[in-house]
């Protein structure tokens, strides 16, 4: 499903180089649900972003179901992302002035669907994080837990096939932390569906299926 | 939900800062379509009065140079004049301890109405006015300001000439533009001051408006080369004469109006740019969600438009509803007496707004543009 072949990427700080990620090469087959683990600028978030077409790399490849993602212009790659990539981050960012609801419609939004049907499925993506009862609350009014299951809803409505979460325990309590990782486990038993989680805590990484370690932009066998 | 939603939730998010801007700019734009109003009532005559049949006729030297009784006869004659009478400011006072005064006109009593048609007044009160040589109207302003009833004296203390005028108040007429004056008989003015045999100013009636350039060309040359040289003018450049006297008004409107304009495009563009860089996780967001920048821009844009039409709507069509009902004539004593919003100034403040929410976008749509996802989701809320 992913494929990466020796992924390197460079970031300029002040005219000096900051080697990010150094050659990496990396198989993610469908389904899985692969951790990753590593100190602070390890290069754990620069790998998934660039797995999730929101960056570009310095060189190497990066398929995902067969596409280059670096190869797609900015147009194409933004209609990528909204077919195929759901996004869960550390602090959910939902649009606070929308309702749960709303925000789990927005990324209907750019499709052609018909008002009734974008309601249709926000519903049911909001159902199956059990917050149907909270569709008409806004962020604010909601726990972090709850903020999270919403971006969660947000990021599998489309249905896409690879979904990535960087630290998306990382502002939790512990019980809303299991139930966020629960969630996502039971996503990623979805068949075809793969989930890439960036996680500090062991407890979180338990929940994968995979775990990989990187070190100073490199994988690092543990 | 839908695009339209979503984009009036992120209008209204901050009500106090979207309500301030809006205000700003509808204030502004009051501001313009005044200006604006009162420029076009400046350059552009009223068509439909009677004021547009007159034409004051003063001495060239200035205004207060008299003019001599004798040219009555040599206007009388011009093809297309209907009506002449002398008009001769007496600039006297009422009362010594009095500071708003009014003022008071020697005219020929029997041409009053045929020449100033709007005063409204009991036609017997007119028919007292016309027999009696020491008769005098006041208009119903100053009447109820001083408590004045018909059959009065007033005595008017002299300023410019040197003599009292004893007065017996005959009527009192509405309904001009400037319901003050004092209006006499400048029979009586002229024995008052011995067979003075001259006048302020005349004032006359043309028979239709098509004839009023010629007239006033005919009456300039009459007596273009004599010892008393006559400026005849519309009444409205009249009285933008003394208008103009305060320089030049319409520059000074139309430097007014773009201050205005530019003022209010600093303060747009400036709070746009700082909505949108509030919202720059939020925006990455939808980036990475699959919105583009084109859409981007268009969500920006849109906002932008609805605080400027709410400004728009609030400025021009309260501009507007106000001018319709307040009496602006009576407010300015009748320098502007119609104040009329029309549509194509209407037009022009909506227009302005229009461009203004275009030019405020601008900047936070280039910034947004430029934002990566990954920067975007950097920046902290
Ligand atoms: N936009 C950038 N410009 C310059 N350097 C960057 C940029 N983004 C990341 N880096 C650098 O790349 C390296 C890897 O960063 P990355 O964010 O991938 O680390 P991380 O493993 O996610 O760390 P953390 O656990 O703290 O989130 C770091 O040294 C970081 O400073
Ligand atoms: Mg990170």
């Amino acid at each position: 499903m992913v494929s990466i072949r020796d992924l390197s990427k460079v970031f300029y700080r002040g005219g000096q180089p900051v080697q990010a990620l150094d050659n990496i090469s990396l198989d993610i087959p469908s389904g899985e649900f692969l951790v990753l683990m590593g100190p602070s600028g390890s290069g754990k978030s620069t790998l998934m972003h660039l797995i999730a077409g929101m960056e570009r790399a310095t060189q190497g490849t990066c398929e995902v179901h067969g596409v280059d993602v670096a190869k797609l212009d900015e147009s194409s790659l933004a209609d990528w992302r909204s077919r195929n990539v759901g996004f869960v981050f550390q602090t959910f960012n939902l649009i606070p002035v929308l309702t749960a609801l709303e925000n789990v419609e927005m990324p209907l939004l750019l499709t052609k669907l018909s008002p009734a049907r974008r309601r249709e499925m926000a519903e049911a993506a909001l159902d199956l994080v059990g917050l149907s009862d909270r569709a008409a609350h806004l962020p604010k009014q909601l726990s972090g837990g709850q903020e999270q299951r919403v971006a969660i809803a947000r990021a599998i409505v489309t249905d896409p096939l690879l979904i990535v979460a960087d630290e998306p325990t990382g502002n939790l309590d512990a019980h809303s932390a299991q139930e966020v990782l629960e969630l996502l486990q039971a996503l990623s038993h979805e068949p075809g569906k793969t989930i890439i989680m960036v996680t500090h805590d062991p407890k979180a990484a338990a929940y994968g299926s995979r775990v990989l370690h990187l070190e100073k932009g490199s994988l690092v066998a543990c | 939900m839908n695009i339209a939603t979503f984009i009036i939730k992120n209008t209204w998010r901050n009500k106090r800062r979207a309500a301030l801007t809006s205000l700003s700019v509808a204030v502004s734009l009051f501001l313009l379509t005044t200006l604006l109003t009162a420029l076009r009532e400046l350059t552009v005559p009223p068509e439909d009065v009677g004021a547009s049949l007159r034409i004051a006729v003063r001495n060239k030297i200035s205004l207060a140079n008299t003019l001599p009784a004798k040219q009555r006869g040599n206007i009388q004659k011009i093809p297309g004049v209907a009506l002449v009478s002398p008009l001769t400011f007496f600039g006297g006072r009422f009362k010594e301890d009095d500071g708003i005064g009014f003022a008071q006109f020697g005219l020929d009593a029997d041409l009053l109405i045929g020449i100033f048609g709007e005063a409204n007044l009991p036609p017997e009160q007119f028919d007292a006015f016309k027999k009696d040589r020491r008769a005098c109207l006041v208009g119903r302003d100053s009447a109820t300001r001083h408590g004045m009833k018909i059959g009065d004296r007033i005595t008017v203390k002299g300023g410019i000439y040197p003599c009292d005028l004893d007065l017996i108040l005959a009527g009192i007429y509405y309904g001009t533009i400037d319901d003050r004056n004092l209006y006499f008989h400048h029979t009586f003015l002229d024995e008052a001051m011995g067979n003075w045999g001259q006048v302020g100013t005349w004032w006359v009636k043309v028979k239709s408006a098509e004839q009023v350039p010629e007239v006033i060309r005919a009456i300039n040359a009459t007596f273009a080369n004599t010892s008393a040289e006559v400026l005849a003018e519309t009444e409205r450049s009249f009285q933008l004469g003394f208008i103009s006297m305060l320089g030049n008004v319409t520059a000074f409107i139309g430097v007014l109006s773009s201050v205005v304009v530019f003022t209010l495009a600093l303060v747009t563009t400036s709070t746009m740019s700082l909505t949108i860089r509030e919202r720059f996780r939020e925006l990455a967001i939808l980036k990475a969600l699959g919105f583009k920048n084109g859409e981007i821009a268009a969500f920006i844009l849109a906002e932008s438009f609805m605080l400027s039409a709410a400004g728009a709507l609030l400025g021009v069509g309260g501009g507007w509803l106000l001018y319709s009902k307040m009496s602006v004539s009576q407010a300015t004593a009748g320098i502007f007496p119609f104040f009329e919003v029309t549509p194509q100034i209407a037009g022009a403040g909506c227009f302005v707004a229009v461009i203004l929410s275009l030019i405020s976008a601008v900047p936070p749509i280039i910034s947004a543009c430029q934002l990566t996802v990954v920067d975007g989701l950097k920046t902290l809320d």
